[in-house]
């Protein structure tokens, strides 16, 4: 049948991480970064593992300076994963102010 | 001025299993309890899979009408995945499907917590949610150095004589507590997992057809194999009452040096046809993450000083072993850390001798014990890519050749299904590996 098709493998459960994150609430704090980095770290470090292990794409290459990375700290899910895994203590990772950041539904 | 100062008798940091066991307990005994919460609700920044509810069973005994569960675990599985074919073990028990349920559920924990939150504070402790506490505040010096409170983010300091720290797997003011109080770490480094979940809305009777369940009975499903790509962890399917969840676990570790993400690994699962035929016409409802500690019983730190006692994932109690129980040990460490203050209470002495008793009960209970028993699950997790490669593939392939129909002799079809399960395989090695695979029961 014509448009039924669930494609291979996938039975039409792929989404792209925005899907995934437009469907997370969040109190955004605009004011307020809670992950801040250490700019001289990160500029030297060859491996960013963070760029690929957190589960929201928090950190990517600065459009303007691909020496830098961008925080993306509005989509955190304070996991907790790129504080333990960085290698360097590049990441300043502190709890959002109360009551902000990532508001699960389900969890 | 001492006199301005609010008092009260415990403050508990985190409003998770552990923080709101803790205070449950001690309010229920009298005493003045305050939970302090970051987050907008209690359980707004937690995720978890299955909830073992035997510890809860002990503090609130009708939760089972009471609480927002989604299903009772009646089904279990354990599947192995290779690219083109897969195996699965079923079981259950008629037992598994009558109260107690065998202690085992499917809950949604930001509704989860944030009901055991309402529960506690009906017993008198007072919650303050949204939040922050940033830091401890201390009196005295050297080995007298004393916990008297925490400082709140933005807000007046907040007193008391003992602090139940329960703020989970981050740990971040556990972290400089511990530094501030020159506490023992574990004798390793602690280790964490990561967990990533999306939970799928279906109606709840295409859930129970897909995973051949009764009305209202739930199934938990973990899944090994190639979709994790040598990585140490696996995946889950855990069923709602009208969604199911669907998502792995792996080593923080592991993950780093493979340079895959989590995403390309959660899109990877889905992808195999044994996996996403559970979730086919559904609609993602959320996406979550989170860390755990996994360094076991070597990782677990000094767990009190004076004045402070350290509870739940921030102290590093989660049995690591395939059974991944964190919350029922979370609630036993938080009802025994107020134990201790129960008894403190009584002679008026928080310091470290007197808080030592939590530790002490800790070591006696299943808690613990489980965990101590456990602490050579890492022999298994260092062999577990291998031993994976072997029982997922080969295994099942043993199985479908073993079932190859056509018109050759049985008996050559079989013997030609054993030389290719064991083709290739080092005996002397796969045979060391299993062996220390074993200490994945814990």
């Amino acid at each position: 049948m014509e448009g039924v098709s669930p494609g291979p493998g996938g039975h039409g459960t792929s989404l792209p991480l925005e899907e995934k994150l437009y469907r997370v609430r969040y109190e955004v704090d605009a004011d307020h970064p809670h992950i801040r980095l250490n700019e001289t770290v990160c500029r030297e470090c060859s491996e960013r593992v963070c760029t690929f292990i957190c589960p929201a794409r928090v950190y990517v290459p600065s459009p303007e300076d691909p020496g830098r990375l961008k925080v993306n700290y509005e989509n955190c899910l304070e996991c907790g994963t790129c504080r333990v895994a960085c290698p360097r203590e590049g990441i300043v990772w502190e709890y959002p102010n109360g009551g902000m950041g990532v508001r699960y539904r389900f969890g | 001025m001492e006199e301005d100062r609010v008092k009260v008798d415990a403050i508990v940091v985190g409003a998770g299993p552990a923080g709101l066991m803790a205070a449950h307990r001690l309010a229920k005994e009298g005493l003045g309890v305050v939970v302090v919460e970051r987050g907008q609700y209690a359980g707004s920044k937690n995720v978890s899979g299955l909830l073992y509810s035997s510890v809860l069973r002990d503090a609130i005994p009708d939760f089972e009408i009471k609480a927002p569960l989604e299903r009772p675990v009646t089904r279990r599985s354990i599947g192995f995945i290779g690219e083109d074919l897969f195996g699965v073990v079923e079981f259950g028990a008629q037992q598994w499907r009558e109260s107690p349920y065998n202690h085992t559920w499917v809950v949604y924990r930001a509704q989860f917590d944030r009901w055991l939150a309402q529960e506690v504070e009906e017993t008198g402790a007072s919650l303050l949610d949204g939040m922050v506490v940033e830091d401890l505040l201390y009196e005295g010096e050297g080995p007298s150095k004393r916990v008297v409170g925490v400082m709140v983010r933005g807000d007046e300091p907040l007193y008391s004589d003992v602090v139940i720290l329960a703020e989970g797997a981050l740990g971040i003011v556990s972290g400089k507590a511990m530094k501030e109080l020159g506490m023992r770490p574990g004798r390793k480094a602690q280790t964490f997992g990561i967990g990533v979940k999306e939970i799928w809305g279906l109606p709840s009777g295409v859930i129970e057809d897909r995973f051949h369940l009764e009305p209202g009975e739930g199934a938990a499903m973990e899944w090994v194999g190639s979709p994790f790509r040598g990585l140490v962890g696996g995946g889950f399917l855990y069923t709602g009452k009208e969604s199911v969840s669907v998502g792995f676990i792996v080593k923080v570790d592991s993950l780093a040096r493979s340079k895959i993400s989590p995403h390309d690994l959660m899109e990877g699962f889905k992808a195999h046809p044994e996996i996403g035929r559970y979730l086919r016409g559904g609609e993602l409802l959320e996406y979550s993450a989170h860390i755990l500690p996994e360094g076991g019983y070597d990782a677990v730190p000094e767990l009190c000083h004076n004045g402070l006692l350290i509870t739940g994932d921030a102290a590093g109690l989660v049995n690591a072993s395939m059974y991944h129980e964190g919350a029922n040990l979370a609630m036993k460490s938080g009802q025994l850390a107020a134990e201790a203050v129960i008894q403190a209470r009584l002679i008026g002495d928080y310091s470290k001798r007197s808080m030592m008793l939590y530790e002490q009960m800790l070591r006696e209970s299943f808690g613990l014990v489980d965990i101590r028993n456990a602490r050579k699950v890492s022999e298994a997790h260092e062999v577990f890519p291998r031993v994976m490669d072997l029982l997922p593939v080969r295994f099942c392939r043993l199985l479908t050749d073993f079932y190859c129909q056509g018109q050759r002799p049985k008996r050559s079809i079989r013997r030609e299904a054993i030389g290719r399960f064991l083709g290739g395989l080092p005996k002397f090695r796969t045979a060391r590996d299993l062996w220390r695979f074993r200490r994945i029961v814990g």
